[in-house]
């Protein structure tokens, strides 16, 4: 008896708890519809009036509309081209691994894997320097798709292993060709994975600040809104009636974007956890 | 197994299918790794044309730098401190949330939700808890609590950052524990319950050793991040107070780009490949061991 009310009280302590996770993200939006001087002075209070003046504001100096169409271009852009060539060449290399330069290809394409971006980003600069890629659109997609694939290969690559081959086999027989046997056969059979690869992916380029600041810099025009808000607001900021509603502003589509997908980010982290 | 591509137009298929993606990821991380393995043998600024050979030197010079032991030391020390933190903490709220009710749910959502905010946001975020909030807490309270210079002294900045990651990314590892948690037969649980084990037994006894995939997968997983502790560095903390809060990657960083020492940072990067690879080696191996066949 005495147990089961301390199992109850420790699990009404966990569901307590976690508000005090969302408790950041709360004080944050209350106070962004504050000018500097409410701030200081009435920060647990409620705003006095729920003005958008604040956000409108923050839209016109830092030029948001650009911001947001280049993030979402970013988001947008690189998410496809990981979702065509990743399950493309997972599927030609799990099924030909007779051929020496798919188990190349493939060591080459999961190795990066395991080795930490921050200790070949300095060499990765002064590549793309040499070929004019810093500061421009082309090399940071180019860049972020190369860093996204490698994981996602690595995890389609062993879905696609569970797949038996009796399917594409009978397909073979009956005079389909390779590109048939892909798009009718092993596309279909992997939403799921590319479910996950979507979102994780998608996530990561939206949240992305280190690669846009490396491969981009202080270069507005084709900053990514992260990167802008590190740029205008980076540390001991005080400008806080313009940083509060474009931390917002950068949070707002990621958060929708979760509620929308959480379920697919549970299963796929499971297919990837149990799997890895 | 595993081939039935096969024929003469075996290498057209290879090029259309592999070629796209392997050309990002080489253009990304292939090539400039190994173009590191060459820089770290050169003494160069990463502006002038000429570069001078210097062959090993820079390895050398490596362990005389007084500044990266110190990033490295904090690297370990960080580490360990939020490898065993998070997993005890996230392993706790999973095993109380792992259960499909609406409470359990709406509980996972919120742990998951700092994991997806950006972090400029979150550092942003924190920087307002620490400034405006906490300063208008002792205005009110008066508790000396909120007067500490969070950000001003080393003890208190790593206490910070520790805090922030742990926030942050409990709700990730949360997930890959209930994962396995789910995964554990019902029966085995309740006929060691039949047989008489109490509730710490069986968690230690039974439900333990089931998890062991998911636990090394999230010690791992943790590790790495430990290990590679670089964004929440540069856009929060910079390294300061005095240089405490300077992890390995960092100090390469700013080797490379305040400095202008390429050679230098090359090789650091090297040595520390070299050891991020070592300790993910021996956990592969330690895994294995542990993992009970099911």
């Amino acid at each position: 008896m005495k147990k089961a009310i301390l199992s109850k009280g420790i699990f009404a302590i966990t569901i307590v708890l976690s508000l005090f996770w969302l408790m950041p993200l709360i004080f944050i939006f209350m106070n962004s519809f504050k000018g500097d001087a409410e701030i200081i002075n009435h920060f647990l209070a409620l705003p006095k009036e729920w003005t958008l003046q604040y956000y409108v504001a923050t839209w016109n100096k830092f030029n948001f509309p650009l911001l947001l169409k280049n993030t979402i271009f970013y988001t947008v852009t690189t998410t496809v081209m990981v979702l065509l060539f990743a399950p493309m060449a997972s599927y030609f290399i799990a099924r030909s691994r007779h051929m020496l330069v798919c188990r190349i290809s493939l060591l080459l394409m999961i190795l990066p894997i395991m080795v930490p971006f921050q200790t070949y980003m300095i060499s990765l600069t002064k590549f793309l320097g040499g070929f004019h890629l810093i500061g421009t659109r082309l090399g940071y997609i180019s860049v972020t798709v190369g860093l996204l694939l490698p994981l996602a290969v690595y995890i389609i690559y062993n879905y696609i292993n569970t797949i038996p081959m009796t399917l594409e086999e009978s397909a073979y027989i009956d005079g389909a060709n390779i590109f048939q046997c892909y798009f009718y056969i092993i596309l279909p059979l992997l939403r799921p994975i590319l479910t996950t690869v979507l979102v994780l992916d998608a996530l990561s380029t939206w949240n992305d600040v280190i690669t846009n600041q490396l491969i981009v810099g202080t270069k507005m025009s084709s900053m990514n809104i992260q990167n802008a808000l590190y740029m205008f607001f980076s540390v001991q900021s005080t400008d806080w009636s313009h940083a509060l509603p474009g931390t917002m502003m950068s949070i707002i589509p990621s958060l929708l974007f979760f509620l929308v997908m959480q379920k697919y980010i549970v299963t796929g982290i499971t297919a990837g956890a149990v799997k890895g | 197994m595993g081939s039935i591509h096969r024929g003469k137009k075996q290498y057209l298929y290879f090029i259309l299918f592999v070629l796209p993606a392997l050309f990002f990821v080489l253009l990304a991380t292939d090539i400039p790794f190994v173009l590191n393995m060459v820089y770290s043998l050169f003494e160069w600024n990463g502006i002038s044309k000429s570069a001078t050979f210097v062959g090993l030197q820079n390895f050398a010079k490596v362990f005389h730098d007084k500044l990266f032991w110190k990033s490295f030391l904090f690297t370990m020390r960080y580490t360990v401190y939020y490898v065993v933190l998070v997993n005890i903490l996230s392993l706790f709220v999973a095993l109380q949330l792992w259960k499909n009710t609406f409470a359990s749910k709406v509980g996972r959502t919120l742990y998951y939700v700092p994991h997806i905010i950006s972090l400029t946001a979150i550092s942003l975020v924190w920087q307002f808890i620490l400034g405006p909030i906490f300063s208008g807490f002792y205005d009110i309270t008066g508790m000396p609590f909120f007067h500490y210079s969070w950000l001003g002294r080393p003890k208190l900045t790593f206490i910070i950052i520790l805090v922030m990651t742990i926030w942050q990314n409990i709700g990730f590892y949360m997930v890959n524990y209930i994962a396995g948690i789910i995964t554990i037969p019902r029966e085995l649980v309740e006929a060691a319950v039949i047989d008489g084990a109490n509730s710490k037994q069986c968690f230690m006894k039974v439900m333990l050793p089931l998890m062991v995939p998911s636990l090394s997968i999230c010690i791992l997983l943790s590790m790495m991040f430990g290990l590679k502790l670089f964004d929440i560095i540069m856009v929060f903390t910079q390294g300061g107070p005095v240089n405490s809060t300077i992890s390995v990657s960092f100090n390469i960083y700013k080797e490379a780009f305040s400095a202008n020492h390429y050679g230098l940072a090359t090789a650091k990067s090297l040595f520390f490949v070299a050891v991020v690879l070592c300790i993910t080696g021996v956990l592969f191996q330690l895994r294995k061991k542990w993992e009970v066949e099911m």
